[in-house]
This record gives structure tokens, sequence and C-alpha cells, in this order.
């Protein structure tokens, strides 16, 4: 009864203190407010499973410690048929719903090649040790460093990803959607994101395209700013270029 | 001395492999320094081999002449080629204690250039080497420490054997362990290896000459955990006591054997890939590198050995966490039966699960969801491990001695460790955390804070016995202390960067993550210098520590039933099983008698009790 009460009291107060505390910032994608949702689920499942380790190690520690020189032996307890079989249900349980939540739901959302047509496909390179971007149908590349990758607000962009043939493996990483595949030679990947927020580099450093395979001495710094505006700036920005 | 005498034959064998590779590469007119480098060692491991001893254990034989069976005694036995398990097994510990202290050193410069976001005491290649280097030495501690090194020792005398079933390829198994230390330690000043212990090509095939010699000390070191996952199947299944039935056999042994059937079926996988990336360097073959060759190949070849590999690694540990708690909670081990389902289940999943390292490689979509499920999978079973240590430790009566403190920081270390993991095996947030620092705190929790930790326990439950001293009690405590505060804050900080956005594997980074990254640095310093209690307290104790009485844990087990430490072949009289382990509190349980001699006809096995 007691670690019982203790139990619950330690899960109420993490529980609480998690979901008071916004842990990350808010993600600038539909896929990413998906993962998000998806992490907070987790955590709120997996929290009462620590908290109960915990209280069954403080618990046994203060309760069924040996006192002084006492060397007796324990009652000779072998196994607990219901016991067993309820922890058996539980675990199996909780497996199978994460498995369908966020687990299959999830593949439909972030992995699921939409019918619709993209607003905007942007082809990606990756080599040693930079991105490069080209805007299909809309006659804009982006080849150096310090170029920013902007983007339209509220659309569908499909990104389809490579790195140059004798190139090594990338990642091509946005941190603030949340996504990211493999840039692989010899490979063309894709991602899709529905893009929910602006935002720029300055403002929030997750605005970027970061390399997240390691490939090399500057794997670090291979990374491009990204800056998210509304459609209609973005149409100014593309007819400027 | 027979380590100079290896040294000696090594070079002779590096010579005339050399030799030989330059004869073809002057005919055939291609480039001659790698082949050079790969057929000069393989000739240079076989002159070592015979040099430290092979030839005069094992090799004349093949030639009709005499062997000398384990000449010398005293300290020399533990540097010349030894078919005793026992030595064989403090081999292994020493070397790779060494390794871990080496690797651990690598980290605390790892930590202290990542202090802050800008670039500190390393070049950016320097830090790839030393962040590379950091983990295969670590990997290779955490496959070896516990098989290797604790099993190798204890195995044989938990399961009441003379010896392993192939002492001499148990030999052979440990002495191809310093040339991969060798190759590991010379690869930085041949211009080291940026590609991580991951190696993915075509990253690993354009390296210079360092990431050769890495490449072929991780084929080696596979050689080496092959043989022995072998021999421990064999022992396992020929050499126990009369009277040893599986439904009595330790949960250490059946621990052990699980592991070994993944070390003999998976390890051949990533030796396969180190040899075709090998073969892709000094033949110009192509598998894996485009054109013509499939990058996501060798994922596939890799992870279907390094997943594997995690379970090498934490299975022993799990066996040795509830062994220790069984013995100091004095009770029988909880759900025993389910335990060993469990580690069966175990083993055949960990087949199944690779691919959740590619769910943002580029593999075919219609692969994640397969993956994912048979991956969330495992937590049941490894649920059952968590069931039987607390259902152990309920309604017991616990000794609070320093090796049941990491047995039960194994349980808490590894529930964060197991859980975190969920978050990885589910595709849509690891699409998010894969290749990030959220990523590098969930395996330093499961392998460090899983399985070294549970090394650790090993280590002190089993030194009384391989050393025939006590350590000390008092600065036991002040590491489990030190250790176990340390190592959570250090990488409970770690999971924090790698949500918000920091990804792993970098040199510099954004300041924005500079503070958590500033207190893992801090705590590891903590997690280093708790080394410092331990490492004085092994070596005092081992060399003035008060003398250990044969069984100082009052436990059942076999190895506890001989002298510390055991003679020769073990036990004086052979032992006969007649119940399990863990009767404890329960008079009518006996585990062992002895009185037959050795080599006497099996007396008649008692039936099996439960």
């Amino acid at each position: 009864m007691t670690a019982g009460a203790i139990w619950v009291l330690l899960t109420i107060i993490a529980e609480l203190s998690f979901t008071s505390l916004n842990i990350f910032g808010d993600a600038a994608s539909e896929q990413g407010e998906f993962i998000d949702d998806a992490f907070v689920l987790l955590m709120l499942l997996a929290i009462p499973i620590l908290t109960f380790v915990i209280t069954m190690i403080g618990y046994v520690f203060f309760k069924f410690r040996a006192k002084g020189d006492e060397l007796e032996d324990s009652a000779p307890t072998r196994t607990h048929t219901k016991w067993v079989g309820f922890w058996l249900i539980w675990t199996t349980v909780l497996c199978l719903v994460v498995i369908v939540h966020p687990g299959y739901t999830g593949l439909l959302e972030i992995r699921q090649t939409s019918a619709e047509e993209p607003d905007l496909t942007v082809n990606v390179t990756g080599r040693r040790w930079q991105w490069m971007y080209e805007y299909e149908g809309r006659g804009v590349q982006l080849l150096m460093k310090d170029d920013t990758l902007v983007l339209p607000n509220h659309s569908l962009i499909r990104f389809n990803i490579t790195a140059e043939d004798q190139d090594v493996i990338h990642s091509f990483w946005i941190p603030a959607f949340r996504m990211k595949i493999d840039a692989v030679p010899g490979l063309t990947t894709y991602m899709d994101v529905n893009t929910t927020e602006i935002g720029h580099f300055n403002d929030d450093v997750n605005f970027r395209v970061q390399c997240a395979e390691l490939c090399g001495k500057d794997h670090s710094l291979m990374f491009t700013r990204v800056e998210v505006v509304e459609p209609a700036e973005f149409e100014q920005w593309i007819t400027n270029r | 001395m027979p380590l100079v005498r290896g040294a000696i034959y090594a070079v002779i064998g590096f010579v005339i492999g050399a030799g030989i590779s330059l004869g073809i590469t002057s005919i055939t007119g291609e480039d001659s320094t790698e082949p050079l480098i790969v057929l000069g060692y393989v000739f240079a491991v076989i002159g070592w081999l015979m040099g430290v001893g092979m030839w005069r254990t094992w090799g004349r034989g093949w030639f009709g002449k005499p062997t000398e069976n384990n000449p010398g005694g005293g300290w020399e036995r533990y540097i010349r080629f030894n078919t005793d398990h026992k030595v064989i097994g403090i081999q292994y510990v020493v070397i790779f204690v060494v390794v871990f202290l080496l690797a651990g050193l690598l980290a605390m410069l790892i930590r202290v250039e990542l202090a802050d976001a800008g670039q500190n005491v390393m070049t950016s290649t320097n830090f790839n080497t030393t962040m590379s280097l950091h983990g295969i030495m670590m990997i290779a501690v955490a496959v070896a420490i516990m098989m290797g090194g604790f099993a190798n020792y204890v195995l044989p005398l938990i399961i009441g054997a003379e010896d392993v079933a192939f002492p001499r390829v148990n030999a052979l198994s440990f002495w191809v362990v310093p040339p991969v230390v060798v190759l590991l330690l010379l690869s930085p000043l041949f211009g080291g290896f940026d590609t991580g212990w991951t190696a993915y090509p075509p990253l690993a095939t354009q390296t210079p000459i360092g990431g050769l010699l890495f490449e072929l000390a991780f084929l080696t070191f596979g050689i080496s955990s092959i043989l022995g996952g072998l021999n421990f199947i064999a022992t396992i299944i020929t050499q126990r006591a009369p009277g040893m039935t599986w439904g009595r056999l330790p949960i250490f042994a059946w621990a052990v054997l699980a592991a070994s059937v993944i070390s003999l079926t998976a390890t051949q996988w990533v030796a396969y890939g180190m040899l075709m990336i090998i073969f892709e360097r000094i033949f110009n073959m192509v598998f894996f590198s485009p054109p013509g060759g499939n990058a996501l190949l060798y994922e596939h070849v890799f992870w279907f050995y390094s997943h594997p590999a995690v379970y090498i690694m934490i299975l022993p540990a799990f066996g040795a966490e509830l062994e220790i708690i069984s013995h100091f909670a004095r009770k029988p081990l909880f759900a025993y039966r389910w335990v060993v389902r469990a580690f069966g289940l175990i083993v055949f999943l960990s087949f199944l699960v690779w691919a959740h390292h590619l769910f943002t490689s580029g593999m075919g979509d219609e692969l994640h969801g397969p993956f994912m499920v048979l991956t969330e999978l495992i937590s049941i079973p490894t649920g059952i491990v968590f069931l039987s240590a607390l259902g152990t430790l309920w309604r017991s009566k616990i000794r609070l001695k320093v090796p049941l403190l990491f047995a039960v920081g194994v349980v808490f270390n590894f529930t964060i460790g197991g859980l975190t993991g969920i978050f990885l095996a589910d595709v849509a947030t690891d699409i998010a955390l894969q290749d990030t620092y959220f990523v590098v705190a969930h395996f330093h929790y499961t392998i460090m804070g899983g399985e070294i930790f549970g090394a650790f326990a090993a280590g002190y439950y089993w030194f009384p016995k391989i050393t025939g001293r006590m350590y000390n009690e008092t600065l036991g405590r002040i590491h489990f202390a030190l250790m176990f505060i340390f190592f959570n804050i250090t990488f409970l900080a770690m999971f924090i960067p790698g949500t918000v956005g920091m990804n792993r594997r970098i040199a510099e980074y954004p300041p924005e993550f500079e503070f958590m990254n500033l207190v893992t640095t801090i705590a590891s310093i903590g997690l280093g210098l708790a080394f410092v209690p331990w490492v004085y307290n092994m070596l005092n104790s081992w060399i003035r520590g008060p003398k250990a009485p044969d069984n100082p844990w009052d436990a059942k087990t076999l190895e506890w039933q001989t002298s510390s430490p055991p003679p020769l072949e073990n036990f004086e009289e052979m032992p006969t099983v007649t119940g399990d382990a863990y009767g404890y509190g329960d008079e009518s349980v006996v585990h062992s008698v002895f009185g037959r001699r050795k080599g006497s006809a099996h007396p008649p096995v008692p039936a099996e009790g439960d």
C-alpha cells in the first residue's frame, strides 16, 4: 500500500512537471507537430514505468534490508503466476498501443507520399561539405554555402535528395520541421513537409539544414540557413532571383 | 620471453607478407601501399601467435611433434599462450580495463572540445578520429569484458567443468586481441579515420591508412568474438557437471549461452562487411561505392551484426545482475524459467530488428512498419528481466554490498535506457531524433549504464574468487556513489540538446546548445574521477588486501564451492549437482555435493526436482 501511494504521488508530480515544461519550441511543420505530440505521449507513458522502478528500488532498500549481521534467508518464493501473468499482459498491451499510435498512425502521417501535387519541389544535392538546391520549374538554383534556403509557408514542399556520385552519405535534416532523410550517392530519396510557421535561422537556430550523417572533416559546418516566409513574399523572392 | 618472441616473429611475418605483396603489385603495376599493409599484417598476426606460444602449445602437434602443455607458472602464465580459462579470463579483463581507461580519456578529450560551441583543443579531423577511436575501443570493451573476461573465468566454474570445451581455441581467441589494440592505437599515427565506428562507405573506403588499420582491427576482433561464442556454446552443452540439468543451470550461464549464439552467428556479418571494404580498397572491387555499388547494402550488413551485438553486451550483464541480486537478496531468483524464455526470445528478436537503424537511410518505406513492430516487441521479454529483478528483491533480506549496489544500478539505468529506446523504435519520433545526442545518451544508458555497471557488479562480486583477496568495501561504495551520480547527470543532460536539435559527431555546434553541453562536460569530469578510487581499490586490494575466504558471500553456485582462487582444473573433488542454485530459505534444495574423484564415472544423476 505505502509503495503504491508513493508511486502514484511520484507519477503525478513527474507528469505535471513534464507537461508544464515546454522542452522544445514549436515545430514548423505538420509532420513536426505530429512528432512532438508523439514524443510527449511516449514520455507520458514512460514516466509511470520509471517512477515505478524508482519507487520499488527505494522501497525495497528501505524496507527489506538485512538488519545488522542478520544472516537469515528470505522466504523461498520462486514465482507468482498471477503477477507474471499481469506483468506480461500490461507490457504486451502497452507495446501494442504504442505500435498502433504513434507507431502506425505516424507512418501514415510522416512517410506517406501524398497523392496531391506538391506546391513546391526542391531538388537537393549534398557534397562535402555543402548543400545545393534547385527550385524545380522555377529557374532558381542555390549553389553557394552562404545562400539561404527560402521556403513558402502553408505549402506542401517535396524535397528530392541525393548526393554527388563520387561523394559520401549525408543526411538532410531541418530540425524546425523535425524531419530528416539521408542523401545517398546513387540514390534519390524524398521528404515531404507541410510548412506551418514562418521563421528564420537568425531567430531560431533550428531553421537550418544540417547534415546529420558523419561525412568527414567539416561535417559540423555542413549547414544552410533556412527562412520560411509567407507565400506572397516567397513569390517575390523567386522573381527577384 | 614469449611477448618479445611474438613481437620479433610479427616483424618477420610482416616483412614476408609485405615482400610477397610488393612482388605481386610490381607485376600488376597497381598501387602497392595498402595491399602491402594487409598482407604484411596477416603474416604478422600469424608470426605473433606462433611467437607467444601457440607454436609450442599447439602448432608442433600439427606435425606430429610433442607439445608443451602450459609451460611456466607464476605471473609468467599471463604473458604467454596459456589454455587455462582462468588465466585467459584475467588476460581479457586486464587488457580491456586498460582499453576502457584509454577510451575513457578520449571521452574526456571529446567533452573538453564540446564544453563550448567553437573549436577548442582539436581540429575537426582530430576530433573525428578521437570520437571514432573512443567509439570502437568502447565497443570492443563492451563486447569482450563480460564474455571474454568474466564469462571465461566464471562459466566453467559455475557449471562445474574443469575448463572450456576447446581450451586452445580459447587461448587463440584471446591472443588475436593484442594486434587489435596495437592497430587501433597506431591508427592516429597514420592519418586516423573519420568514419566513426560504424564506418559507412563510401566514406570508409576513402580514409587514410589509419582507416585501413581500423578495418583490419575490427575484422580481427570479429574472429576473436566468433571463436569465443563457439567455445561457450560447446562448453555449456558438453561440459556441465553431472546433474546440472538445463532447469538447474545458473542464470548467468543461460545469459552467456544466449549471447554466444549471437556472437557466433551475427559477428560473421560485420567481418564480411569489413572484408568487403578492405577488398574495395586493395582490389578496387565494387560493393558499396557508387557507381556500381550500393551504399545502403553496407548499412544492412553492418547493422545485421551491430544490433544483435548490443545483446552480446547486455545479456551477460543481465545474467550477472540477476545472479547477484538473488545471492545478495537471499531469495530464489524470481520467475527463473520466464527469464530463460525471455533470453531466448531476445536472441530470436535481436536478429529481426536491425533496420530500425535505417529509418532515415532512404531504404524502402514499406520496411518501416515491420521493423518498428519487431523492435517494440523486444520490450516484452526485456520487461521480464525487470520483473525478475524487482520480484526477487521484494520481501527479501538484502545484504547491501557493493556488487548489489551496482546490480541495482543496472536496473535503474537500464530502465531509462530501455524507455528511451522506444522513442527510437517509433518511426515518427526516430526521424526527428536519429543522429542526434538523444541517441548518444540512449545508448550510453544501455551500454554504460546497463552493461558496464553490470561488469562492475561482476568485478566486485568475483574479485575475491579471482584474486583470493577482499576489496575494500568503503572505497567500493564511494566508487559506486560517484559513478552513479555523475553518470546520470552526464547522460540525462545529454538527452536535452539531442531533443532540441543538436546532432551527434560534431566538433562545433550552434551556441544555443552550449549550456547543457557545459553541464555534461563538468559532470563527465566527475564521472572520470569516479574511477580513481576504483583503480586504487583494485590494485591495492589485489596486492595487500585481506585474504578472502572460499565463499565470502555465502552463495550457493559452484564457483564459490572451491578455493579462492581455484586450483588448476578448478575443483579438488568434482561436484555433482542435486538441485538448483537459488534454494535460499529452502533447506530441501541442495545445489551440489562434492566427493566425486576427477575422471571417475559419473554417479547416478538424481532426478530433477522441479
